[in-house]
């Protein structure tokens, strides 16, 4: 069971990168939690400078950027590893 | 004059406005400046300007810095916003975080470039060293007033700007952005090798003189009331665009599931369209004269070198990542730019000049305030306010109340002022929002005395006496900087 977080305030590419990491999870059959993050103080608690952020079990794998999926893919399956 | 007449009036001037627009302007300003926003979003790693803006570092580094930050990275509102709050809330303070938030709407390479285009360099440098100058003082000015707040924030902020890794731009990703801002050089500096054709050659299109007297009917022309009328070239680069427009929103809107038939079909046409923009065609009673300018050359430089590096150097995530952070930026952007140029046209007939000639027509500090008032109660969207300066600069407004309306507009709109007060509270905020009035007023004098006749060293005297009695007082009020700078000593 893995908990992903999107850091943004909610702008177009939040909403992207979250359309990537729920079509990765899904295609990887891999049961998910997702969460949106909008505050500022609780995005600005990750280290991010800038959105979107994204968070996969409290770790920050990526921000200011979209990933591509096959990225997005690559971390969920660390993060599947991982103990 | 009845009411249907007026109002096929004002929608033909309306159309008139838009399609001068897009065609004169739109190609080879708007376009590379949109290429060249997205590339600054996405091929320059963000840590690399903000670290500097940490606050162990000097005063003199940080405060330009942030304005550096403002001009290379933000474009709209919305990369704006995160940024401000992310810069204030983690240590750099109220002072260059304030710099980075006046710098950023008002002199962001977009913002320069098609004021450059449009109204004229000279106002697009007097807008960029203005906002510089007058940024870096707001920002000075809050520091100094709300010193001992900042002092409590930034006991409560980690060090986190400066111990962000050192990441650089890399250097092919560098000759990427150089190449974009050669091309957008080429194509929009008015100098006689660039605009002088070295080749003609002539297509035989009859009837090319009569669609061209056709288009001079339909579209209205008039210098004086600042019409531009419209071109045969004018057209089919409409059409061009029109057909970019659609082969860009097949192919870069999925463009994070890989590289489609229609993105190589956006990018190629991309390319050809600015090359034809680049040439000068004339219409002549037996058809077309085609001249291949200087700047038709330059073009095709710069874009052969930009094929070279997109394919073999660039990898293909910073490919995608400029291609979407371009592509969001015209998407964000360009609608709310035709609406506006569209109402801007429809205004333009309904005006009458003499109002315009009696309220600001010439460099006083009524005059000043007028323009700022004016930017202040009027909210436009980005870029949007570079039509409007055209406007009235063509129907008798002096260019020191056109700065001073240029500066106030992108900075205060209640838009803004509502998600400041949200991060940094009310009263900063208006604290804020009164000196960005001032100043804007301060820049628009300056600059009308120097366009009145005033010589540039009296100019810069002003400038400079201005910067240093705010920088003597910051220094004598803020004990805290002789420690600093002790430390600072050390390091660099």
């Amino acid at each position: 069971m893995l908990t992903i977080k999107i850091l943004g305030p909610g702008c177009a590419n939040c909403k992207r990168l979250e359309e990537i990491a729920r079509k990765a999870a899904s295609d990887m059959n891999v049961t998910a939690e997702f969460a949106k993050v909008t505050d500022y103080n609780d995005i600005l608690a990750y280290d991010v400078v800038s959105t979107p952020g994204l968070v996969i079990n409290e770790k920050l794998v990526s921000s200011g950027r979209i990933p591509s999926p096959a990225s997005v893919s690559a971390w969920i399956a660390d993060a599947m590893k991982a103990p | 004059m009845d009411i249907a007449a007026f109002l096929v009036n004002a929608i033909r001037g309306g159309l008139g406005n838009l399609a001068a627009y897009l065609a004169a302007h739109v190609l080879l300003c708007l376009l590379p400046a949109f290429y060249i926003a997205g590339a600054m979003t996405a091929l320059i790693p963000k840590e690399s300007v903000t670290r500097f803006l940490g606050r162990n570092t000097r005063q003199a580094v940080s405060y330009p810095a942030a304005a550096l930050a403002g001009g290379l990275l933000a474009v709209c509102s919305c990369t704006i916003v995160p940024l401000f709050a992310g810069i204030y809330k983690k240590g750099a303070g109220i002072g260059p975080a304030i710099t980075f938030l006046f710098f950023a709407p008002a002199a962001n390479v977009l913002a320069l470039v098609y004021t450059g285009s449009v109204i004229g360099v000279d106002l697009a440098l007097a807008r960029f060293f203005l906002s510089l100058a007058f940024g870096i003082g707001i920002g000075l000015i809050m520091a100094l007033l709300f010193r001992s707040e900042d002092a409590a924030h930034d006991a409560a902020t980690s060090q986190m700007f400066a111990a962000q890794s050192v990441k650089g731009i890399s250097r092919s990703a560098l000759i990427f952005l150089l190449s974009w801002i050669a091309l957008l050089l080429f194509g929009t500096l008015k100098l006689d090798f660039l605009t002088d054709s070295y080749l003609n050659t002539n297509l035989p299109l009859p009837g090319a003189q009569e669609f061209q007297a056709l288009l001079d009917r339909l579209v209205p022309f008039d210098a004086g009331k600042g019409e531009e009328g419209i071109s045969l070239q004018g057209v089919i680069l409409i059409l061009l665009l029109a057909a970019i427009g659609l082969a860009s929103w097949r192919g870069f809107e999925r463009i994070h599931e890989g590289f489609s038939a229609w993105t190589r079909a956006a990018i190629a046409l991309i390319g050809w369209t600015l090359l034809v923009a680049a040439l000068n065609m004339q219409s002549t009673p037996t058809g077309l004269r085609v001249g291949f300018t200087g700047k038709f050359f330059g073009v095709l430089l710069a874009l052969a070198v930009l094929f070279q590096l997109g394919r073999a150097y660039l990898s293909d995530d910073a490919l995608r990542d400029w291609l979407w952070e371009s592509w969001r930026f015209v998407k964000q952007i360009f609608p709310l730019l035709v609406v506006g140029v569209f109402l801007v046209g429809v205004i333009r007939v309904l005006i009458r000049p003499e109002w315009i000639e009696s309220l600001a027509g010439s460099n006083t500090p009524l005059g000043n305030l007028t323009g700022v008032a004016f930017g202040v109660f009027m909210y436009f969207p980005t870029l949007v306010e570079v039509p409007i300066a055209q406007m009235f600069l063509r129907l008798g407004m002096h260019r020191g109340p056109l700065l001073a309306y240029l500066m106030a507009d992108p900075e205060l709109s209640l838009q803004s002022i509502l998600i400041l007060s949200a991060v940094i509270g009310k009263l900063k905020t208006w604290t804020y929002v009164g000196w960005v009035a001032l100043f804007s007023t301060v820049a628009g004098l300056i600059y009308g005395a120097w366009v009145d006749g005033m010589s540039l060293g009296v100019v810069v005297l002003y400038l400079a006496l201005f910067l240093t009695l705010l920088g003597l007082a910051l220094w004598l009020v803020n004990p805290r900087n002789n420690q600093l700078d002790a430390k600072q000593g050390q390091t660099f």
